[in-house]
Order: structure tokens, then C-alpha cells, then sequence
């Protein structure tokens, strides 16, 4: 699905430059759901952008669901972010005066479709997280893990091979990052493809597969340093609710 | 998408309305100025016959003093009328289509004394070929025959103010109106001809048309003389109205439709000739000059357009960029304000033009609201100077070709105030504002 092969990313300043990636190389196959960990500034978030076409790099190659996606112009890079990646926010990043169905048509109106498809993907999509009756709500009337949810039903709208997250439950209680856990769990054994930035060694076991960044570069590709198993996590994340 | 795009624009121009007015007040001020001072040239350089101005010839000679020119400071120049006898003479070639002579006389209507009392009116005698020449339509009968001019018959034509101030409206087709001492029996009614100005006769400058038209040929019978400008070079007054009509002085305005170019040189052979048979009986001692001159070709030459109408027109578009310029900063702090929002559409898909695409249609429906408020208001001034403006001069308003440039000017308003942040926010790199929002 997604494979990186020395990726350099520097940013510029006038007095300094930060090699945010340097010689990033990764390789995640079709529905593997991937937890990426590593220390504030290690280059995590860097490397999430790069992945989902938010940003450019400067050296190395990208190949995306079988296309060199290396270099690519503003539109062809818009057209596979529309498509083929969804993306989950920290801040789960709604907008503020859309309600619920308006925020989770927000990428289909991009794609061009019909009405009558957009309305059925949304209410699917409303229906499996579970906020079908709060679709006329903004998002300002609603939890932050209903939010994020919503965040979630916008990503499954569109149906994409490739969900991008960055810290999702990072903004949530445990209770909450729980059901967000279980939901993307459900999402990855769909078929989808899911890299899942965190912090949280609990929501990093539930992946199969743990990647560790420092300064980069990908240090620890197979083996978890914290060895958590998945029940242990969620018996921590049940021990914290009491 | 474009109706996506509305809808994202009312939704972020609702958000804050102190802002949005401020926004769309500085469109409205700048599009209600230059839409007047626009639309006030506009009046002027309208072509009052489309089509067919090309065709109307507005003829001089030159009668004037062999020791000076009609203008002491210009060789060239020459009378800007002519003489009754001339015109008589003129009206003898076959060579028009349609032709006219005309002047403004001034009698005073009876009217009803139910309805008004006495006033004095503006009269245009014409022949009976002014109407379909300068294609006056009707609203009830029509204009009169040849045969009414010969006679002459007492008949008239009226507008439609004048229908209304005499008769109160409605078909008043052979109704009658007591001018000075006659009956003049009413043939026909204009219908909807609003000439901004009075075109045909633009010797005299702009002014409004008259609401009472009659047979010339009434002149000599009524010993009728002008209500407009009259000019001789003899300084001698004539002993008799008969005298007067064969002197040199000049008081009418010749018109002579000529639709081939054929046509338009026969006519300048056959206005040479007469001058050049004139001669020979001792009159027109001047250098051979006449002058056969087209409807616009007059106008540029009159200097219909006020200069200082085309130089305000010039100041006021100005104005108008530099309220849509002092809006750049204000919507660049709007829409960068918006840039977490920006990001999180270009995260989901929204190329870089989708995102400029959708801050011009927001800076559009700044522009075309201010645009209407500001055709309203430039409406209501224009209502205000006509008030202003002394009674039968010019018909002061906005067409359709008017307001269809003042919705264009709107539109390019809002586009040079918002191109430049709407440029900005959509160069703004997405993944820098995803993390912090």
C-alpha cells in the first residue's frame, strides 16, 4: 500500500535548517494497521503529512498504492488525498459552522459526486459510528469522542484504501480513545489500510505492527520496546476507568 | 460545486455581520458613485438611433458675412443652422429617404380649465417625416401624411406626459387642444420614447424633448418665430415676417436621411450646386463650404458629452478601485483568520484552486450585494440631480445597458478586492495548520 525509500525532508529557515525525515524508509502492505511511536520533534507527524500528500520532501521516492506519488502536481496530489486516504486528527478538526452531515460531505463534494450518492455514503457512514440522529447537530453540541466519530464517518464516507491518523484519541478519555480504538479496529478489518500516529502505548499494541521514530529515521521496525500485549492494554485502559 | 461554493460564502459572511457590512458598504459607496457619473456620460454617448445614426445627416451651409467666419477665431467654421428660404430649397431634392426641417416655437396650451390652467408650451414643427425617420413609435394613431403637411391640417402629436397633463391619459385621439387662438385636433400619441435628450435638435445643447408636435408649414401662417437660437450676421431687423423668412438669418435645423453612401454624395453634389447657383444671385459670398455630417460624427463634433461628465466618469471608477483596494487588508485578515478551515478542506480533497475558487465567490457576493445596494442608492441620485436640473433638459435614469455595466463593475470590484486574499490563503501549506487547530 505505502512504501517510502529514503525520504528526506528539511525544513528551511534563514538561520536554520531541521531535518525533520532523513533516509525514511517504510513499508506498509494492504490492511496492515500500523502504529507509528517515537518522541515529541522525532518526526512522526512529519512523516504522516508526507504520507498523506500534505507535504513534499526532497529526496527519496514515494510509491502509493502501486504509483510513484514523488512528484506529483497540487491538483494530482489533491485528487489522491480525495480518493484513496482519509485522514484522523488530534484535534479531530470538524468545521465549526457545518453540522454533522454537512462536515462529513465536506470531501465528497470535492470528488464530484451526485447528491443522491453523497446523501446515502453519509448516512452509512453516520450509521456505522453510530450518529445517525445527530446529523443536524453542529459540532460544537456534541462530546469529544462524538466528534470524533463524526471525524471517523467523514473518513468512511469516502471510502478510501488508506486512513492516516495522528494521535485520535489524544484529546479523548480513556473511555472514549477506547471506542475510537475499537472503531478503527473495525475499519482495518474491513480491508483498510490504517497508520496511526500515538503516544499511548496501549492504542500502539492494538496495532499489528509497531514502528518507532527518533530523529527521523525509523529505528525499530518489527520488535515493540513496550510490550504490552492487546489484552494488557485494554486491562490498563479498563484499570484506569475503575 | 459553484452553489456549494454560495452557500460556504453566505455561512462565512454571516459569521461576522459588522465586518461584512463594513465590507459591503465600501462596494455599495464606490459602485453608487461611478454608476452615476457613468451613467451620466452614458446618457450622452448613447447612440439614440441604433442602427440607423449612420444614416442621418445633419446639413450647414455657409451664408454667413464674406468679411468674417460665422466663428471670427476659426476660418472654418460656419453656421450652425440654416435659412428658412435654404431649407425650402433643400426640402426640393428627392435624394433623402426622409427629410426634415424643424425648430422649436413656443404657444400657450388651453387646457380644460377642469383640469389646468393656460401654460406655455414647447412646440417642435417638423413635417410629416421626423416620425418615422427618427422612429418615434405610437402608442394611439399616428403621425400625419404629406397631404397634412401641404395643407396645412390643424392637426398635432402629443407625448405621453402631455397626454396625461391634458387629457389625464387614454387613447385621446381626436380629441382637441387650443393652442394660442386655434383648435389643434390630436392625431396621434407617442407611446414608450424617452430620448435621454432632445438629439435632433443639439444646436440649442441638451435638453429634453417637447411634448407637443405640429406642421411646420403652420409657421408662415401663424407668422410663428423660434423659441430657440437664432443667428444673422446682418444686425438689421427685418421690416416684415416676410423678410425675416427670406433673409439670411439661421434658425432652422435640416436633417436628411441618406442610407447609401451613393446617396450621401449625390446629396452633397445637390447641396454644392444650389450654393454654387446661390452664388451666382449674390448671396453666399463666403469660400464654398458645406457640411453634410453624420449623426455621431455631429455629436463628437458638438461635444454632446459634457468634458467634465467624461472626466468625473474617469474619477469615479477610480474612486470606485480605491474603495475595492482599502477591502484587500480587511478580507486578507478575514480569510487568513480561516486558514486551520483551508487546511482541513485541503486535507479532504479541495485542490488549491477549489480553495481560491471558493474566496472569490465569496468576495463576488460582496460585490454583487454592494452592487445592488449601490444601484439603488445611485437610482435615488440620479432621481435627486434631475430634480436639481432645471425643467426640459435631460431625461436622467439607468437602462438596462446601464445597470447590466454596473453589475460588471460590481463583479470586478469584488474580484480586485479579493483576488489578492483569496491568492494568499490558498498558497497557505495545509499540513502547517493541521496539528495546531
Amino acid at each position: 500500500m505505502l512504501e517510502m525509500k529514503n525520504i528526506k525532508k528539511i525544513y528551511r529557515t534563514d538561520t536554520i535548517e531541521t531535518h525533520a525525515l532523513e533516509d525514511f524508509s517504510l513499508r506498509v502492505d494492504d490492511g496492515e494497521f500500523v502504529s507509528v511511536m517515537g518522541p515529541s520533534g522525532s518526526g512522526k507527524t512529519t512523516f504522516l503529512n508526507v504520507a498523506g500528500l500534505l507535504d513534499t520532501f526532497d529526496s527519496g521516492t514515494y510509491v502509493l498504492d502501486g504509483n510513484d506519488v514523488s512528484r506529483l502536481s497540487d491538483t494530482q496530489m489533491s485528487r489522491i488525498r480525495n480518493r484513496a486516504i482519509g485522514f484522523v486528527f488530534q484535534s479531530f478538526n470538524l468545521i465549526p459552522d457545518l453540522n454533522v452531515f454537512d462536515n462529513v460531505d465536506v470531501p465528497l463534494r470535492y470528488r464530484g459526486l451526485a447528491a443522491s450518492d453523497r446523501k446515502q455514503r453519509i448516512e452509512r457512514a453516520l450509521d456505522m459510528v453510530g450518529l445517525s440522529s445527530r446529523a443536524k447537530h453542529l459540532p460544537s453540541q456534541l462530546s469529544g469522542g462524538q466528534q470524533q466519530r463524526v471525524a471517523i464517518s467523514r473518513v468512511l464516507a469516502g471510502d478510501p484504501k488508506l486512513i492516516l491518523a495522528d494521535e485520535p484519541t489524544g484529546n479523548l478519555d480513556s473511555l472514549m480513545a477506547r471506542e475510537i480504538m475499537d472503531l478503527l479496529d473495525r475499519i482495518n478489518a474491513g480491508g483498510t489500510t490504517i497508520v496511526m500516529v500515538t503516544h499511548s502505548p496501549e492504542c500502539a499494541v492494538r496495532a499489528q505492527r509497531q514502528i518507532h521514530v527518533l530523529d527521523g529515521r525509523v529505528v525499530d521496525l518489527e520488535t515493540p520496546r513496550i510490550t504490552l500485549t492487546r489484552a494488557e492494554a485494554g486491562a490498563g485502559i479498563a484499570s484506569t476507568l475503575g | 460545486m459553484f452553489l456549494y461554493n454560495v452557500r460556504i460564502g453566505i455561512k462565512s459572511l454571516r459569521r461576522n455581520p459588522i465586518l461584512t457590512a463594513l465590507l459591503i458598504g465600501a462596494i455599495a459607496l464606490g459602485i453608487c458613485v461611478s454608476t452615476t457619473f457613468i451613467a451620466l456620460r452614458h446618457i450622452f454617448e448613447k447612440d439614440p438611433l441604433p442602427g440607423k445614426s449612420q444614416t442621418m445627416f445633419f446639413v450647414r451651409l455657409d451664408n454667413w458675412d464674406p468679411a468674417r467666419a460665422y466663428n471670427a477665431e476659426d476660418p472654418k467654421s460656419l453656421p450652425q443652422m440654416i435659412t428658412y428660404r435654404d431649407m425650402r430649397e433643400l426640402m426640393k431634392s428627392n435624394i433623402p429617404t426622409h427629410q426634415v426641417g424643424t425648430y422649436r416655437a413656443r404657444m400657450f396650451a388651453h387646457p380644460d380649465p377642469k383640469v389646468g390652467r393656460p401654460f406655455a408650451a414647447d412646440i417642435r414643427m417638423v413635417f410629416s417625416d421626423f416620425f418615422p425617420m427618427f422612429e418615434i413609435p405610437f402608442q394611439y394613431g399616428s403621425g400625419w401624411d404629406k397631404a397634412a403637411d401641404a395643407k396645412p391640417e390643424q392637426v398635432v402629436v402629443i407625448d405621453q406626459a402631455m397626454n396625461q397633463k391634458l387629457f389625464g391619459g387614454g387613447n385621446s385621439v381626436g380629441r382637441s387642444i387650443r393652442l394660442d387662438e386655434r383648435d389643434y385636433k390630436v392625431i396621434g400619441v407617442i407611446g414608450a420614447w424617452k430620448p435621454p435628450f432632445r438629439f435632433y435638435d443639439v444646436s440649442q445643447g441638451p435638453a429634453a424633448v417637447e411634448g407637443i408636435f405640429m406642421p411646420f408649414n403652420f409657421t408662415p401662417l401663424l407668422q410663428l418665430n423660434t423659441n430657440g437660437n437664432s443667428d444673422g450676421w446682418k444686425g438689421q431687423a427685418e421690416p416684415t415676417y416676410e423678410s425675416f423668412l427670406d433673409s439670411e438669418q439661421t434658425w432652422i435645423e435640416y436633417w436628411a436621411e441618406l442610407p447609401t453612401v451613393e446617396k450621401q454624395q449625390a446629396f452633397r453634389d445637390f447641396a454644392n450646386n444650389y450654393v454654387r447657383d446661390q452664388k451666382k444671385l449674390g448671396r453666399f459670398q463666403r469660400p464654398l463650404h458645406t457640411e453634410v455630417t453624420s449623426m455621431p460624427d455631429l455629436f463628437k463634433e458638438f461635444q454632446i458629452v459634457p468634458p467634465a461628465i467624461k472626466s468625473m466618469s474617469i474619477v469615479s471608477l477610480l474612486f470606485l478601485i480605491v474603495c475595492s483596494l482599502n477591502l484587500v487588508g480587511l478580507l486578507l485578515g478575514k480569510f487568513l483568520a480561516r486558514v486551520p478551515e483551508v487546511s482541513v478542506r485541503r486535507a479532504l480533497g479541495a485542490s488549491r484552486f477549489q480553495v481560491f475558487w471558493q474566496h472569490v465567490v465569496e468576495c463576488e457576493l460582496v460585490g454583487i450585494v454592494g452592487g445592488a445596494i449601490g444601484i439603488v442608492l445611485s437610482v435615488g441620485v440620479l432621481q435627486l440631480i434631475a430634480k436639481m436640473m432645471p425643467q426640459n433638459t435631460v431625461h436622467v435614469g439607468l437602462d438596462t445597458e446601464m445597470v447590466l455595466i454596473s453589475i460588471f463593475l460590481s463583479l470586478i470590484a469584488g474580484l480586485l478586492a479579493g483576488i489578492y486574499p483569496s491568492w494568499r490563503v490558498c498558497s497557505v501549506a495545509p499540513a502547517m495548520q493541521l496539528k495546531v487547530q
